[in-house]
């Protein structure tokens, strides 16, 4: 079930010659597959509607894709790991609107208002995470059920009223000029080097490798002697976290008025986007980097629909069909491979 | 949660039934976690003293009184229909689950609304048609997940993706809500019941047309065929069902196509109940499903497939419904509305961590 399927006994010497095989390749073929159908989206759009191709263009496609992204980058943690968490939209309801109010309302400088967004997303996170380590319940149940006492906090929190006059310090991860270097946003860049980092985490350390082995048979991961319950409250935490930064990103990205739509459906694109990007919903198998590629595929979709002049609405329709699509590979790529064992 | 409970091995609680045989408040403790529906029976009569209690000392904005309790029946009717086509999935195994059925609501709410509100189709006709669309987008569930082994949870979520996605396209995203389906309204109205109906508040009338009718036949479906049998054999333990020649992909595959079926009655009722057509019926907030799912959950279905009865469904469904309604008086305005979100996420992790508790301690809730 892992990504490095059991290799059989070997000696030492065999073990040096075959070297890198026995990890996992640098990209797996799926992640080939993506990255050809974002080229073909891309050439394609940019055929059909000219302006596609451009600076102009691309760079929104960026700046929206970077929350969903980053978020997918702990989802996948999470999922490598056979869990879920479907309250991230309320998480980043909760960090939005106090991130929100500490800038406007207190002053609070924005990298301080970060950490605090941060902070209070690994709560939220270590709250999903010990209920479903040490609950032992199953975590779609946990998290929907926390999925609704969060979004009561951030109601509560946001008193049936919207947060007015975001200040300009966040024009660095937002739109404008002040939030690009070298003509790429901000909030991509970072999440791309967090995303680099994970990617290493979970490829290259034990630490990592634990999270697959969770994933693929977590009692016999626990007999092993990996510390299961620590792993999956990580993975949690991990989530949580990145929920906060990624609330910053999508209050960046928006006007200076938050009102409390802010991460409704969020954690069904970012499910699709890790899906898509070839991590198995059943856990065991998957990496950081097909999920920014399925996060820029399910934006592409999107950003495609709307400039073709087709209602935007079609573009979910597009995304449940790449679901589909990716699921179904996924489940041919294991019976090919029981069927080889 | 145990500290309050007499422990079996505590012999000053059970000194006189010699042997292993538990004391008569054991015994109880232990029929309250175990039997899902003394539970529930025992937390709804908590909500309705408490909320009354309120009401009586001028705690309310609204008296909480039968009349009022019978009018809020209103919301338990789709919710209780859902959380039985939740159920029907949930029972039939293999991480069974439909995130799509919010959407299937909205899906066939719109063709419902098109084919009788503007196309002038007769409501029986109309009615037929939303059940086979209803039935037909959870054949396509059913597929991808009994036939092509699909997992439950990602493949619904897919479909209900696509399926808001056409519901919200196939109008343009405008609600419908011609005469002819405002005429509908008249389905959800109070009536009384003849011959005992002075003595007790009028109720909807949906829960006659629709609700009781579903409940039978779901709970005929599961206790008293053939097909019942078969769906909780797959459920408890598939590959044991296949060598017993229980055709397991059919089985599964209906089930979620009687979800299918179970979600076009509800989009008719909820096209009825608002008087229009809506392309967010059942996808507006958090939709219709969540609720749906925590429902069954607390109802003592379990997640894991095999277990579930249509009695604690509908306990959980009339629970859920009344504490809601009594979350609505507390509160001046729409401040209500927060609280039932704590509400509803508090039951479920709560009923979830109990169902967790009395599957290790008791083996499970029946």
């Amino acid at each position: 079930m892992t990504a490095t399927s059991s290799p059989p006994p070997r000696t030492r010497g065999a073990r040096r010659a075959r070297g890198p095989r026995v990890i996992a390749p640098l990209v797996s073929g799926q992640e080939i597959v993506l990255l050809a159908v974002i080229a073909v989206l891309w050439v394609v759009l940019g055929f059909a509607t000219p302006a596609f191709l451009t600076a102009g263009s691309l760079r929104p496609l960026f700046i929206e894709v970077a929350p969903i992204a980053l978020i997918g980058v702990g989802m996948t943690l999470v999922i490598v790991a056979a869990g879920i968490d479907v309250s991230v939209g309320s998480q980043m309801m909760v960090c939005g609107v106090i991130t929100a109010r500490l800038l406007v309302e207190a002053h609070v400088p924005l990298p301080l208002a970060a950490l605090v967004s941060v902070l209070v997303g690994a709560v939220m996170g270590a709250v999903n995470g010990v209920l479903i380590a040490w609950g032992r319940v199953h975590a779609i149940i946990i998290t929907f059920g926390t999925l609704n006492l969060f979004q009561f906090v951030g109601r509560q929190i946001f008193g049936s009223q919207t947060v007015n006059g975001i200040p300009a310090t966040l024009d660095v991860f937002g739109r404008g000029e002040p939030g690009q270097t070298l003509g790429l946003p901000h909030s991509f860049l970072l999440t791309a080097v967090i995303a680099g980092v994970v990617w290493w985490y979970l490829r290259q350390t034990p630490g990592g490798r634990h999270f697959y082995a969770i994933g693929g048979d977590a009692l016999a991961a626990e007999l092993a002697g990996i510390r299961v319950r620590r792993r999956v409250l990580l993975a949690y935490v991990v989530t949580g976290a990145l929920v906060g930064l990624a609330a910053i990103f999508t209050i960046a990205k928006g006007t200076t008025t938050l009102d409390q739509s802010i991460g409704a459906g969020e954690e069904l694109a970012v499910i699709a986007a890790v899906i898509i990007g070839g991590t198995s919903i059943m856990g065991g198998r998957g990496s950081v980097l097909g999920t920014i590629l399925g996060a820029l595929l399910v934006q592409t979709v999107t950003s495609g629909v709307t400039q073709l002049g087709w209602p935007s609405n079609l573009s979910d329709l597009f995304v449940g069909v790449f679901v589909i699509v990716a699921v179904g590979t996924d489940l041919l790529r294991q019976r090919t491979r029981r069927a080889a064992r | 949660m145990t500290t309050t409970a007499p422990s079996p091995s505590n012999p000053a609680e059970a000194p006189d039934n010699g042997g292993d045989a538990p004391g008569p408040l054991l015994r109880a403790w232990r029929a309250i976690l175990t039997r899902r529906e003394l539970l529930l029976v025992i937390l709804l009569v908590v909500v309705l003293v408490w909320m009354t209690a309120l009401s009586y000392g001028g705690y309310l904005t609204g008296p909480y009184d039968p009349d009022y309790l019978a009018t809020s029946l209103v919301d338990a009717v789709p919710l209780a229909m859902l959380a039985l086509a939740e159920l029907l999935v949930i029972v039939s195994g293999r991480g069974g689950i439909d995130l799509s059925i919010g959407s299937i609501v909205s899906l066939t709410g719109m063709v419902f609304g098109i084919v009788h509100g503007l196309w002038g189709w007769p409501v029986a006709a109309a009615i037929l048609l939303a059940v086979l669309v209803g039935g037909l987008l959870g054949a396509v569930n059913g597929v991808l997940i009994a036939w092509l082994g699909f997992p439950a949870l990602i493949t619904t979520l897919a479909t209900y993706y696509a399926y808001r996605s056409l519901a919200l396209v196939i109008n343009a995203q405008k609600p419908i809500s011609t005469p002819n389906i405002q005429s509908l309204y008249s389905l959800t109205g109070a009536v009384e019941i003849p011959v005992i109906g002075h003595d007790i508040p009028n109720v909807p009338l949906g829960v006659f047309t629709f609700l009781v009718p579903t409940l039978v036949v779901v709970w005929l479906l599961l206790q008293r065929t053939t097909y019942g049998r078969r769906l909780f054999a797959i459920g408890t333990n598939d590959v044991a069902a296949t060598w017993s020649g229980v055709p397991v992909a059919r089985t599964r595959l209906l089930a979620y196509v009687l979800a299918g079926v179970l979600a076009g009655v509800v989009a008719v009722y909820v096209t009825g109940q608002f008087a229009s057509a809506r392309p967010d019926a059942g996808t507006s907030g958090n939709g219709l499903a969540l609720p749906a799912i925590t429902i069954a959950v607390l109802g003592g279905v379990a997640i894991t497939g095999g277990i579930g009865r249509v009695s604690g469904v509908l306990l959980a469904a009339v629970l859920i419904t009344w504490l809601d309604a009594g979350i609505l008086l507390m509160f001046e305005g729409n401040d209500g509305t927060q609280f039932q979100l704590l509400a509803l996420g508090a039951v479920l992790v709560f009923c979830a961590l109990l169902n967790s508790f009395t599957t290790r301690r008791y083996g499970g809730t029946r």
